[in-house]
């Protein structure tokens, strides 16, 4: 029971916390298609704004600012790359942002070294919000998940609700027929892209008061935040969240149990067969919890390309 | 050029009570059509008559909701693309739908080397391939190409391309030949060359033709369907056609030129 | 084609290499080996994307099965297992390439675009997350080693053994390739690369030619795995990393993928580049990113598409109005890589813990700094008007010069008909059947 319990409580929050970091990617690739490699090194910058801003003027203000930073450099990055290899295609767009990942990454390092640096949440919300099985839970988890849950009711209230979103929406499936509606494309798109990298630049700075902030933060997500949109499908931000919470519960739950293949055919007398071959069969769950991941988004883009909650590819 | 005999007089290609969903709309409506061989059909219909849909379920682009299609008497509905060219139908496109940054004999190539069996060759080298090299030079003479043989596809002008594209299906040495809209986009001096250039390179092989353009149809074709709104409501010799009271309210407004 | 304008040039090419290890350092030896593996495996992961098309975002994982691959056979040989010779060990990172190649290849073709990377990238990653709790295959989080065995009278304890081994390979492996285009997949490979859409139309099975196609490019990733493995006599699970995937993917681009020896050109400097660099600067996957981005932006078809170009397009004798325009944009690069690198290095010294401590040593005072040599007043107006210089320099120069290009290369190129240069990076836009 407790195991449940917690593990749920864990799988929650980080599905949350990865749902704070790929929101802005699924808004960017469903919109613009633009597969952004960067978008977790905006994260990470976002981090680092705020660990900065921290030191300067306190908590809150790094938390206000450090997405007004990303989203800024986001501006630039559509402005004046993006949009100048746009007419090569999406791939190359794609490089483009892979190179982008590499500068962003390496400038943080040479400013900040190659150590983690400590950035935290302010005392006074260093407390447990309440007890579980004799474990505090801590209450920063809790405001994680809940800047990660306003997050998304502020984006799909923003999409499905306002005018500008339907523009957006409009937007990926007629970009022609919208611009000829007199609505400024590339405006909406700069618009897009910068939203869609504060965000990430947001979740940093929420996120790394509480995780490690360090030079391998983003590659940490780098490939987890693709996973999120690919299974969540094409600009689906509903999709993205589940997609999140099942990965995040997913994880939570393998990491405790220490099942094999083999075991399973214990179930059917084939045990000690399974045992013997080896390999594959005999690795613990909670040892492959890290694949699984990679394991759920091949399984989606082979049977269903458009994603659980896309509707087209 | 080797045609693959096409018996004269019997159908080659068969639509029987074909139907086409999409959601909810229903696009094709139970066509049934039969294109005999040596005919050259034209079908034409007003816009969202269901032509280009009808193209796509015939060359294996969609698969019908219901019917049948018969390709010299075997069933091909539902099959997928390369099968149904192997089986001897080949289609143009109405969009130029070429390989933009091959030279124009690499694009005629693809084609016969495919058809002469290259199709995973590996431990050959193209140019020992003389028979297919060959032939290319043959169909960039009829197509009147081989002053642009080296050139990029993509660097052609647009009724070259047009030409080049339907040289491609042409070289795959289909029984039957579908092309949809080969003249769309061209201005009449270049309409009245490529007619003249299809009517010779087509010659003796079975044609099923998408055209708006009316001079176009009564020079190239000897038969005509008539689709609007997914059903064939029309069929047969030009002139009847023309003459037909249900064809000129539907399609043709008050006259026909 | 094979004429003497190529077969000449590629002949002397293949003179020096020979001939390279006399007059190497066993350092530049280590590093030219590194090289030429670094350069067969961007051509094979070229034979994919460049060829037809194909962004794979998870190449490492050939390699790295490749390199496995030659490690368990060179393992089975020193434990007396069987007898294979050292020479023929690449066949089994071939193989292995090839076959993992066309199972994994048949499940990512059946996808194309960016998803089709996405695929690839899925199943690098899960590889690399899984071998290091594999341990009867991938040796757990340390890998596996073992020793090069002496065959056909060779010992192979010498790193030119090894160079000698791995240039045969290279060259074997590089003329296979370029063969492989001349042939009927190859030119396949291109039209699926244009337009997979109608190739289906005209009777090919494109999923079995585009698995074919990857399979073959896995084949010989394979063989430069192979040759890392018997290069280092070791491997471990992060042969599997996306960061593997990512330097050849990288140097793929710099080198321009659109041509055949530019993968080849692009992995050798970089890789070059990588060696000098990480030992002179911490910085260096910055300057990196930085080259990536800009050949991105400013020359999308890579430094062999550069040459293409010039080979191209440029007259006989237009290559004199070319050499001076040419030599000021040398100099307005480097102006403005001369101030940008003093930057960041000034910098980074600023932040070093012994520059901190020193600082600490003089109560918080700004001590002077070392830095090429030379010692510098963090808070000098002349420490600050250097890069200033060089970048307004630089900068006030730029547009000059690219005007100045821009009207030499009217000049060198007149009477060439204009041809559009196809990005390499993208695929064609595919017309829809409508």
């Amino acid at each position: 029971m407790e195991y449940i319990v917690v593990s749920v409580l864990n799988g929650v929050v980080h599905g949350l916390l990865l749902f704070m970091v790929s929101a802005g990617l699924t808004l960017i690739f469903g919109m613009m298609g633009v597969l952004n490699f960067a978008h977790a090194w905006f994260y990470m910058l976002g981090a680092y704004v705020g660990f900065t801003l921290t030191r300067l003027g306190g908590f809150w203000i790094g938390l206000l600012l450090a997405p007004i930073v990303a989203g800024l450099a986001g501006v630039l990055v559509e402005r004046y790359m993006l949009r100048r290899v746009h007419k090569y295609g999406h791939a190359h767009e794609l490089l483009l942002t892979f190179g982008l990942a590499f500068i962003i990454e390496e400038v943080i390092k040479l400013f900040y070294g190659d150590a983690l640096v400590s950035y935290q949440m302010p005392n006074y919300m260093r407390f447990a919000a309440f007890t579980i099985f004799e474990t505090n839970y801590p209450f920063y988890r809790l405001f994680m998940g809940a800047v990660a849950l306003a997050m998304f009711v502020i984006l799909y209230l923003l999409l499905t609700r306002t005018r500008v979103g339907i523009v957006v929406r409009a937007a990926t499936y007629r970009p022609t027929t919208v611009e000829a509606l007199g609505h400024n494309l590339p405006v909406v798109y700069m618009a897009v892209f910068a939203g869609g990298s504060a965000l990430a630049g947001l979740a940093g700075a929420v996120a790394g008061a509480f995780y490690p902030t360090g030079p391998n933060m983003a590659v940490d997500f780098g490939t987890l935040v693709f996973v999120v949109v690919v299974i969540g499908g094409l600009g689906s931000v509903v999709g993205a969240l589940i997609a999140s919470l099942m990965i995040g519960l997913f994880i939570s739950f393998s990491v405790g149990l220490n099942v094999s293949i083999a075991d399973l055919f214990g179930l059917i007398g084939l045990g000690s067969w399974a045992s013997d071959v080896g390999g594959l069969f005999t690795l613990q769950l909670s040892t492959i919890a890290n694949s699984m991941p990679f394991l759920l988004m091949l399984l989606v883009l082979l049977i269903r390309p458009a994603g659980l909650m896309g509707d087209r590819q | 050029m080797s045609a693959q005999p096409s018996p004269i007089g019997e159908p080659v290609l068969e639509l029987k009570a074909l139907r086409k969903s999409f959601g909810d709309t229903e696009i094709i409506r139970g066509v049934d059509l039969a294109v005999l061989g040596g005919q050259r059909h034209a079908l034409i219909g007003p816009n969202g008559a269901g032509k280009s849909t009808l193209f796509n379920l015939i060359s294996g682009h969609y698969a019908p909701t219901s019917g049948d299609i018969l390709l010299n008497g075997a069933p091909i509905a539902g099959f997928a693309p390369h099968i149904i060219n192997r089986l001897g139908l080949s289609r143009s496109f109405q969009i130029t739908n070429v390989f933009p940054r091959m030279s124009v004999a690499e694009n005629l190539r693809i084609s016969i080397m495919g058809r002469r069996g290259h199709r995973l060759t590996l431990f050959r080298s193209i140019r020992s391939l003389s028979a297919v090299n060959d032939e290319v030079d043959e169909y960039l003479q009829n197509l009147r190409l081989t002053r642009r043989r080296d050139s990029l596809a993509g660097d052609l002008a647009y009724s070259e391309q047009r030409i080049l594209e339907m040289g491609m299906a042409l070289a795959t040495d289909p029984a039957v030949l579908i092309l949809d809209e080969p003249t769309a986009g061209m201005s009449r001096d270049e309409t009245t060359y490529i007619v003249d250039l299809i009517r010779r390179v087509t010659e003796g092989r079975t044609l099923l033709v998408v055209e708006h353009d009316m001079s176009v149809v009564f020079t190239l074709c000897d038969h005509v369907s008539v689709l609007v709104y997914g059903e064939i409501i029309a069929s047969g010799e030009p002139s009847a056609v023309r003459a037909d009271r249900k064809v000129q309210e539907a399609y043709l407004g008050e006259e026909v030129h | 084609m094979i004429n003497a304008r190529t077969i000449v040039p590629l002949l002397a090419a293949l003179g020096l290499l020979v001939i390279l290890p006399l007059f190497l350092s066993p350092n530049l030896l280590n590093a030219a080996i590194k090289m030429m593996i670094a350069a067969l495996f961007a051509l094979a992961f070229a034979l994919a994307m460049g060829q037809a098309g194909m962004l794979s975002f998870g190449h490492s994982a050939y390699y790295g099965l490749g390199a496995f691959a030659a490690l368990h056979l060179m393992r089975a040989v020193e434990h007396k297992l069987f007898g294979f010779p050292t020479p023929m060990i690449p066949l089994a990172g071939a193989l292995i390439g090839f076959l993992f190649g066309l199972v994994f290849g048949w499940f990512a073709t059946q996808r194309t675009g960016v998803y089709f990377s996405m695929v690839t990238l899925a199943l690098a990653e899960l590889l690399f997350t899984l071998a290091p709790t594999w341990n009867a295959l991938f040796g757990g989080e340390s890998g596996i080693s073992t020793i090069r065995g002496p065959s056909w009278g060779i010992n192979f304890g010498s790193d030119a053994d090894v160079y000698y081994l791995t240039l045969g390979w290279f060259v074997v492996s590089a003329w296979c390739m370029w063969a492989f285009t001349k042939t009927p997949v190859g030119r396949l490979a291109l039209a699926l690369r244009d337009n997979e859409q109608r190739v289906r139309f005209l009777g090919f099975n494109t999923h079995v030619a585009r698995t074919l196609i990857f399979a073959i490019s896995c084949l010989f990733t394979g063989v430069a795995g192979a040759l890392l493995a018997i290069a280092n006599e070791a491997a471990n699970y992060t042969i599997f990393s996306a960061q593997a995937s990512a330097n050849v993917v990288l140097q793929t681009f710099i080198g321009g993928a659109g041509t055949f020896f530019g993968p080849a050109l692009g992995a050798m400097i970089m890789t070059f580049f990588a060696r000098i660099t990480s030992d002179l600067t911490r910085s260096w996957l910055l300057y990196q990113g930085l080259i990536f981005v800009l050949v991105m932006l400013f020359a999308p078809q890579g430094l062999g598409g550069l040459a293409d170009l010039h080979a191209r397009k440029v007259r006989t004798n237009g290559w004199k109005h070319l050499v001076a325009p040419y030599l000021l944009c040398l100099v307005v690069g480097l102006l403005l890589i001369a101030g940008l690198v003093f930057v960041v290095e000034s910098i980074h010294v600023v932040l070093t813990d012994a520059y901190l401590a020193k600082r600490a040593a003089a109560k918080g005072e700004w001590v002077p700094y070392e830095l090429f040599g030379q010692t510098f007043e963090p808070f000098s107006p002349v420490t600050w008007a250097i890069p200033i210089m060089l970048v307004a320099i630089g900068s006030t120069l730029l547009p000059v010069a690219r005007r100045i290009t821009a009207r030499a290369w009217l000049a060198a190129t007149r009477d060439v008909p204009d041809e559009p240069i196809a990005p390499s990076a993208s695929a064609a836009p595919v017309a829809p059947p409508s």
